[in-house]
Formats: C-alpha cells, sequence, structure tokens
C-alpha cells in the first residue's frame, strides 16, 4: 500500500453563537504518494475546514474535531501531541493558501519568512539556508531571486505572493502538499500560470497534492482523482476520467453542466437553482434535496449511504441506491423507518 | 458567505468607519426613479444593537452605574439630606454616621449632599462639553472631507495644531483665556474634543464619498447638503455615538482635574474636583473628603466606559459573529 | 526612508507656526490689557509703558508677532511676574524634573501595559486576563490626582514607607511616576490586547504555524511586531496623557515641575511664564508624535515606501 494520507470519519463542528456548525460531516478519503486528490464544493461546503483540520490549524474554540481519524504515514494526526504535529506541519505536509495577499507576514522580508522554515526543519543555517531560499524562489520562477529575497512582501504583485508561498511549502520537500484555493484570488492569467507552475512541480517533485477549489476547470486540470463536497459531506468521488465523463450524483452533474465551456473564468455555480443551505438549520435527509430537481420522498428523511462503483467510484444519492441496494427500495412507503 | 470558514479572516481594522454594517434598505429617491442605498440603520438594526448592547455584560454594569447617577442628579433634592452649600461650623469634619452619611467637610457641610448635587455637575459638563464638540467638530470635518482640496488642508493644519496640545492642557489654556468657571469649563472640554471629532468625521466622510450610493444619490441629481445630512452623516453615525460616550468620561475626568486645579468650579459649588480639592488639606484627619469623591468620580467615568466599550461592540459587526 | 523623515519632519513646521501663533494669541485675547497681562498685576504705569514699546504693542498684530517669534528663537522668553527672573531660566530649572517623571511613568507603563496585554491576549478569558482588564478599566477611570492621593495616604502616611512629597532620590520619584503611569498602563494594556487578539486572527498566522513553528515563536515573532504597530501610535498620545496628568500629579506632590509651573503661573496670572511652558510642553509632543511616526516606519516597512516611486 502506498497511502499517504487516510482520513477516516473525519467530523468537525464550529461552536458559534447560533449553536453548532457540523463543518465537516463524516469525511473519509485517501491521498496515495505522488497522487493529485481535488476537493471540489461551493463556498461553506467544509472544504477548506477538511484541509485545515488535517493539520488541526483550526482555532479553538470555535472550531472541534469531534471525531475520526487522520493518519498521516500511519500515525493519526488527531491524537498527535502539539510538539510532535509542529514537526509534521511545514516538514511532512505544507500548505498554500487562498489570499496571497494576507498570507504573508507584512512586517518581515520574502527571505526572512522563507529562510524561517528552512531552519527549522532542514538543519540549515545561515548561508546554506539563504542559498537554499534562493533556490527555491528561481523554482518557483521568481526573477532576480537574490535580490528579491530581501525585499517585503507588499513589493510584490499577487502572483509573485502566491509563488513565493509555494516556495515556502515546498522548500522542505514535503510529501504532502495542501493547496486551498490558491489560484482564487489571482486574475485570470496569473490563475494559469500559477496552475502551470504547480503542475510542473508536480511532475518535477512528486510531491502529493490535495488540491481544493471550487472551480472544476482548475480540478479537470490538476488533479488524478476527485472528491465532490456538499453541506460537509462527500457526496461523490471517483477518478477525473469517470467524473466528468460520468458524473452520478445530480449536484455533481449540476457543477459539470454550470461550468463554462470557453475559459477558466471564475464563475459563481449559479446553474444550480438554489443555494447553499444555512449550516446552522441544515434540511434533514439528504442536505442537496431542496435544490435537487430528483428529489424523492425518502431524500427527505435520510442520508444516503455511499454506493461503490468500478474505479472506486462512489456516490451517496437515493437515485443509484435503489438499482443494487434493497434498502432505498420503499422510495415513498416507508415513513420513519430507517430514523435512528 | 463563508460561514463554514475559518472566522474572523478579515483585514485588520482601521477604525469603525470600515466596521460598517452594511444593511441595505432601498429608498426611492427622486423624481428621477435612480433608488439609492442608503446604508441607514433601520429600526430593526438599532433594536439588533439594543439587544447586542443588553447581551454585553460590562455594558450592562455601565448603563447601571450611569443610571444611578443620573437617579441621584435628577432627584438629587429629594434625596438629600442635607442643604449642600449650608455651613454648619458645629459639625466641622465629622466622620460618616447616620445624620452625615458620607460625613462632613471643613465648614460642616454634609459631603452626601454636596456629592448628589455634584453628580449634577460632572453630567451637565460631560453632556454639554460632547454637545459643543460634536456642534462644532463633526460640521468642520464632514466639510473638509467632503470638499476635500485646499479647504481641506486648511483645517486639517488647524486640526494638527490643535492636536499638538495634549487635551487636558488645551483645556487649561482655553480656562486661562476664559477664566475659571463651570461654564468655561464645558467650553473649554468641549473646544479640547473639536480635533477628535473632526478627524473622525473626516475620515469616515471620505470612506463614504466613495461608495456606490454616494454616487448614486450625485447622479440623482441631489444638492450637497442633501447628500452630506442625508446620506453620508447617518453612517458616520455609529463611530460618533461611540467617541462620545468616550468622551463624556473624558470631559468628565478633565473637568474634575480642572476643578482639584481650582481652575474649574468655584466655591461653594460642589464640583466632584473642588471637593476633592478642599478635602487634601485633611487627608490625614478626614480621608473620607477625598476618598469618597474619587470614587464617585472613578464609577461614573467607567460606568460611560464600559458603555462606549459596549457600544463599540455591538455597532461594530464583525464582533457579532457572522 | 530618509526621504520619509524629511517629509514628515517639514511637516512638523507648519504646526509649529502654528502652535506658536495660539501661543501668542493667549495674552491677546485675555480681556484686558495685553501690556499689563506680561508685565504683570502690581506693575507700575511706567513698567507698563516699557513694556508696551519693548513688544511694540501698539504696532499691528504682525509686527507684534514678528517680535514675538524672534523672542522665542533666541530663547527670549520674557520675565516672570512674580519672581521677577526670566522665563527661560525658570522652565530650564523645572523641565528635567518633569521629562524625568513623564519618562519613568512612560517606561512603566509600556513595560506592564504591554506584557499584561500580550499574557492577556495569549490566555484570553483567563482568570489573568479578566483581572488584568479589571485593573486597566480602573487604572484608566481614576482621576490621576485621586489616584496621587490614596497612594499618598497609603503608602506615605499610613506605612511610612515612602515620601509623601518633594525631590530629592529615587524614592521620591516612586510614588509619582506610579500614579502619572497608571492610566497609560491601562490603556496601553487594553490597546496591545485587542491589537493582539486582531492580528492572531490573520492569515499569516495560520501561515507560520503551518510551517511548524511554536506558539511563542509565532506570537513573539509573527504578531507582536504587527501588534505593535497601533502600540507605539498610542505611545506618542500618551506621552501628552502624560505631560497633562503630570500638571495634576506635580500639584499633589510638590514635585516641581512645569506642570506645577504652569498651575502656579496660572492662579498667579504669570503670563509670561504661561506663555513659556503651554509653548514648551506643545513642542515637545510635536517632537514626541515625530519620533512616533519614525519609529512605526521602522516597524512597517509599507509605511515608508508609499512616498517613492509612486506605489
Amino acid at each position: 500500500m502506498s497511502e499517504l494520507l487516510q482520513v477516516r470519519n473525519l467530523e468537525m463542528s464550529y461552536y458559534t453563537e447560533g449553536g453548532r456548525v457540523r463543518a465537516v460531516d463524516g469525511v473519509s478519503f485517501d491521498v496515495e504518494q505522488g497522487e493529485v486528490v481535488g476537493i471540489v464544493g461551493e463556498s461553506g461546503c467544509g472544504k477548506t475546514a477538511v484541509s485545515l483540520s488535517i493539520l488541526r490549524l483550526l482555532p479553538s474554540p470555535p472550531a472541534k474535531i469531534e471525531g475520526g481519524e487522520i493518519l498521516f504515514e500511519g500515525q493519526d494526526l488527531v491524537k498527535l501531541s502539539g510538539e510532535r504535529l509542529r514537526r509534521i506541519r511545514g516538514d511532512d505536509i505544507a500548505m498554500i493558501f487562498q489570499e496571497p495577499m494576507t498570507s504573508l507576514n507584512p512586517v518581515y522580508t520574502i527571505g526572512n519568512q522563507l529562510i524561517e522554515a528552512i531552519r527549522l526543519h532542514q538543519q540549515l543555517e545561515g548561508k546554506a539556508a539563504r542559498n537554499r531560499a534562493i533556490e527555491m524562489l528561481k523554482l518557483v520562477g521568481i526573477p532576480r531571486a537574490d535580490e528579491v529575497i530581501d525585499e517585503y512582501p507588499h513589493r510584490f504583485s499577487g502572483g509573485m505572493r502566491q509563488r513565493a508561498m509555494i516556495a515556502m511549502a515546498l522548500s522542505c520537500d514535503p510529501k504532502l502538499l495542501i493547496a486551498d484555493e490558491p489560484t482564487t484570488a489571482l486574475d485570470v492569467t496569473i490563475q494559469a500560470q500559477i496552475l502551470e507552475l504547480m503542475r510542473e512541480l508536480k511532475e518535477r517533485l512528486h510531491t502529493a497534492i490535495i488540491f481544493i477549489t471550487h472551480d472544476l476547470s482548475v480540478i479537470a486540470e490538476m488533479s488524478d482523482r476527485v472528491l465532490v463536497m456538499y453541506a460537509g459531506k462527500i457526496v461523490e468521488q471517483g477518478s477525473v476520467v469517470d467524473l466528468f465523463h460520468d458524473p452520478q450524483h445530480p449536484y455533481t452533474q449540476g457543477l459539470i453542466g454550470s461550468r463554462p465551456s470557453m475559459d477558466v473564468e471564475r464563475e459563481r455555480l449559479e446553474f444550480i437553482p438554489g443555494s447553499v443551505p444555512n449550516p446552522l438549520h441544515m434540511p434533514g435527509g439528504c442536505p442537496f434535496h431542496p435544490r435537487c430537481s430528483h428529489a424523492m420522498e425518502i431524500c427527505r428523511r435520510e442520508m444516503p449511504g455511499e454506493k461503490q462503483g468500478e474505479n472506486e467510484h462512489g456516490v451517496r444519492c437515493w437515485l443509484h441506491l435503489d438499482k443494487s441496494d434493497d434498502q432505498a427500495r420503499p422510495l415513498r412507503a416507508a415513513v420513519g423507518a430507517a430514523e435512528e | 458567505m463563508e460561514t463554514n470558514e475559518i472566522p474572523g479572516t478579515g483585514t485588520q481594522s482601521r477604525g469603525y468607519e470600515e466596521a460598517e454594517i452594511p444593511a441595505v434598505d432601498l429608498e426611492d429617491d427622486v423624481s428621477t426613479g435612480t433608488v439609492a442605498p442608503r446604508r441607514r440603520r433601520g429600526v430593526s438594526e438599532w433594536h439588533q444593537v439594543g439587544k447586542h448592547l443588553l447581551r454585553n455584560r460590562g455594558a450592562v454594569i455601565g448603563l447601571l452605574i450611569i443610571g444611578i447617577f443620573v437617579i441621584g442628579a435628577v432627584f438629587a433634592p429629594v434625596l438629600t439630606t442635607h442643604n449642600p452649600i449650608q455651613n454648619n461650623l458645629t459639625m466641622r469634619l465629622q466622620s460618616p454616621s447616620t445624620t452625615h452619611w458620607l460625613g462632613t467637610d471643613a465648614l460642616g457641610r454634609d459631603l452626601y449632599s454636596r456629592m448628589l448635587y455634584g453628580s449634577r455637575i460632572s453630567l451637565n459638563i460631560g453632556l454639554i462639553s460632547v454637545v459643543i464638540g460634536v456642534a462644532v467638530g463633526v460640521p468642520i470635518g464632514a466639510i473638509s472631507g467632503f470638499y476635500g482640496g485646499k479647504l481641506d488642508i486648511f483645517t486639517q493644519r488647524i486640526i494638527d495644531i490643535m492636536i499638538a496640545f495634549p487635551g487636558i492642557l488645551l483645556a487649561i489654556i482655553v480656562v486661562t483665556v476664559l477664566g475659571v468657571g463651570v461654564q468655561n469649563v464645558m467650553i473649554a472640554t468641549g473646544i479640547a474634543s473639536v480635533p477628535i471629532y473632526a478627524r473622525l468625521v473626516r475620515g469616515s466622510v471620505l470612506a463614504a464619498k466613495e461608495q456606490s450610493y454616494v454616487e448614486a444619490a450625485r447622479a440623482a441629481g441631489l444638492g450637497d447638503a442633501s447628500i452630506v445630512f442625508r446620506h453620508i452623516l447617518p453612517n458616520c453615525l455609529a463611530p460618533i455615538i461611540v467617541q462620545s460616550t468616550f468622551q463624556i468620561a473624558t470631559s468628565i475626568l478633565w473637568a474634575a482635574g480642572l476643578g482639584f486645579l481650582g481652575l474649574g468650579a468655584q466655591a461653594p459649588m460642589p464640583e466632584w474636583g473642588a471637593i476633592l480639592s478642599d478635602g487634601r488639606a485633611y487627608i490625614r484627619t478626614a480621608h473620607h473628603l477625598t476618598t469618597y469623591p474619587g470614587l464617585a468620580i472613578l464609577f461614573m467615568v467607567l460606568g460611560f466606559n464600559l458603555l462606549g466599550d459596549g457600544l463599540r461592540d455591538a455597532l461594530d459587526p464583525r464582533s457579532r459573529g457572522n | 526612508m530618509y526621504q520619509y523623515i524629511a517629509r514628515r519632519l517639514l511637516l512638523t513646521v507648519p504646526v509649529i507656526f502654528g502652535v506658536a501663533i495660539l501661543v501668542f494669541s493667549i495674552i491677546r485675547l485675555i480681556p484686558g490689557d495685553p501690556a499689563r497681562a506680561i508685565a504683570g498685576v502690581q506693575a507700575s504705569p511706567e513698567f507698563i509703558q516699557q513694556v508696551r514699546a519693548r513688544y511694540r504693542l501698539d504696532e499691528p498684530l504682525p509686527v507684534q508677532f514678528g517680535i514675538f517669534l524672534g523672542d522665542l528663537a533666541r530663547g527670549e522668553l520674557g520675565r516672570s511676574t512674580f519672581s521677577r527672573r526670566p522665563v527661560a531660566t525658570e522652565i530650564g530649572e523645572r523641565f528635567p524634573r518633569t521629562f524625568l517623571l513623564a519618562m519613568t511613568a512612560l517606561v512603566i507603563a509600556t513595560i506592564v501595559g504591554v506584557s499584561a496585554g500580550i499574557v492577556s491576549a495569549t490566555r484570553r478569558n483567563s482568570m489573568f486576563d479578566n483581572v488584568s482588564m479589571l485593573f486597566a478599566l480602573v487604572g484608566v477611570a481614576a482621576p490621576v490626582f485621586w489616584m496621587a492621593l490614596m497612594l499618598q495616604l497609603l503608602f506615605a502616611v499610613n506605612m511610612r514607607i515612602l515620601p509623601a512629597t518633594g525631590i530629592g532620590t529615587w524614592r521620591h520619584l516612586v510614588l509619582p511616576s506610579i500614579t502619572l503611569g497608571m492610566a497609560s498602563a491601562g490603556l496601553m494594556a487594553r490597546i496591545t490586547r485587542s491589537s493582539m487578539l486582531e492580528v492572531l486572527r490573520q492569515d499569516f498566522i495560520t501561515t507560520a504555524r503551518a510551517k511548524g513553528l511554536n506558539e511563542r515563536f509565532v506570537i513573539y515573532k509573527h504578531a507582536l511586531k504587527n501588534a505593535l504597530i497601533p502600540v507605539v501610535t498610542v505611545m506618542g498620545l500618551q506621552f501628552g496623557i502624560l505631560l497633562g496628568g503630570a500638571v495634576l500629579t506635580e500639584t499633589v506632590f510638590a514635585w516641581p515641575g512645569i506642570g506645577r509651573l504652569l498651575v502656579d503661573s496660572i492662579l498667579r496670572r504669570d503670563y509670561p511664564v504661561v506663555q513659556g511652558t503651554v509653548m514648551l510642553m506643545a513642542f515637545l509632543f510635536v517632537i514626541i508624535n515625530l519620533v512616533v511616526d519614525i519609529t512605526y516606519a521602522f516597524l512597517d516597512p509599507r509605511i515608508h515606501y508609499q512616498g517613492e516611486a509612486g506605489e
């Protein structure tokens, strides 16, 4: 087995003034070595919450991981001590964030922030650490790296900052890179450049990547496998080919249908009628049913289980369960029978 | 809305002016039919603010403290036990007792009664000086921010000069020129707060000027005065209210300081700072004359500061959770 | 950087000029004859006449202001109508004492306030946080002269461990500087705390944690420098508050500085001294704020580039 990361039944909630919000609700997935896994979904579906849960970077309170396991090379990150987790952060698992404008500390130079990570994890000091930092900046395509290293972040454009963030993330040769909407805040042309860079680096460094985005075109370009999230749950997962050619879940179908075919323009997925449910008042049953054109009686009552198809193509939808599972037969008839 | 993502990843706060509630109530403006969305708070919005305020422990304590002083001030004639300015030389420097709840001063006057009337003076000074500060500072800031240009540069330099004097020093200068006395203290503390309001409102106006609802109002052909008073100033209301609450506290402190220095209220006026100053000579034998007035000032100032903190939180949507 | 400092220096010139105008106006705004105000209440008619001639009080205001500025530039501030000594001498003698008091208070306030603020922010809602924030609230709300009297009563009258009034030894400095620093400490604790909490919510803090830095490093390297930016701004304002507070504190502790001199002079209608003291205090405050702005530029790299290259 070459499983690098195994997430099992992850449960994470925010405790807000309005009540408990289940941001991640029973999410399970694997990431193999060198594999790129895309997580796609609308804003608020829990994809960022998943990514931040892995390194336990969520502010607590209000966030709390309430269950499940996150096995990284066999050790459970959920139970790891702070000290040992810190040794993994930035070294074995690195992150890139959505907002390059605010993700770098404005009062320290790029070099300072890069070298700090290198010194921490690579036992390089002084000149050697600095050289490594310059090398990394060159790797991500920053021109005049040996001068730019002493600049403050505000002198950088958004794209350059994101390159610097990538350099920082890759500086310690991580086994897993978590990229949380790394291109969302950027201009279209810059977006394309950053994606190109990441693809290139992926080929070169064989780092496994969890790529989080709301943009299906990006997923199609980057990923080997895709997880589709809705309201804190994975509703469909499969290889990128299977998912795009044979989407099973009405939500996935909607996402693909609403994708603008011409360009990679950021597009709010507005072609699916309705909007993401209020997390404080989640609809019962399948959370997608109020927006689903195929909604049935049972969808309102009960969350469907996962149906595994070929090639590990899984889907959680009653439409597909009634064909193979006996559980879904009582489409309209069963009332409360399955309520636990 | 990214309710599910990490809360509070917003940018660094730059004061109240950017922390406006984006409550948009649509209102048809004039005959052109242009819709100018205004961010003025509706009744329900204020209701929300009130509810939030009452859930804030500090603010409630502050309101209670202020309430007690206000009741004391309003009903002082009923609540007092003695005449606050009548001397009684046979009862000098008495310690607190059942007849004189807080004791008496060097002239035999009842401290409790004097302090009750004193709360009238302090509250008056606080309110009136804020009214002066707002009445002068807000228009200056609004005009300066709205018109910009040379006028703005000029007023900004004037403000810079006023700010070059620490607040109480500015008040002392004004009192020096106008002479001592309670009224002059009100004017002095009021003037000393003018630059604060001018700065605050100018900043808010500059921010509001760029908003689309102002553009819309302008496109609809509204006059400058109408734009400023109906569309811009209502949006600066929140920071002005918060600042005024704190400013009441500051003015009370400054006024008490001036009274203590002999530059404020004059005998026999029962102003707290002056009472304290009179009592100083007897600190070894009758420290109630310094302790109680000081505590009164402390609590009144604390009350307004707590309320100010609470108001700031209630009016700042970021702190209200998503 | 130097450009920024030069620009900032240039901006202080009109302010100091304006301050001079204001100080110049004080005597002319007081009801009555300015010559009598300068000469003193009990001055002889001849002396008043002399003063009128010396300051050309019969001539238009711009001429008078020219004379005033010329005198100011030479440090010629007139004579006290009370002591008959030159104002410059009176002030020169007392100013170092006020400066010592205000600086000691500022140092105490900064150390106590900033450290309490940091600890409060990192242990939000803990016992420490609650208690120190309560102290901060009370420290800000308590009138400084009352605090002075209470400390005097406690430490000098009752416990007899520190002198109540006067100057001379370091022990004389303890009570006045603590009194004076208390309000500032409270304010700085509150500002440090809220600024720190704000910074700790920023994305780059998550970045720093994601790098595997330990929490202490995240707080003291990444958060603190950002959090101190507003604190430094407030420090400048604090100095003004301290100068104002010195007027009151010096009165209670019989500390012969310029604050007490100012109050005494106002009460004695010794206007030349009032003029000189006010000018000095305002000038000092302007300079301190200049220093603060420059410090600010060192803390925040975004500041000094704005002027250059039109970024």
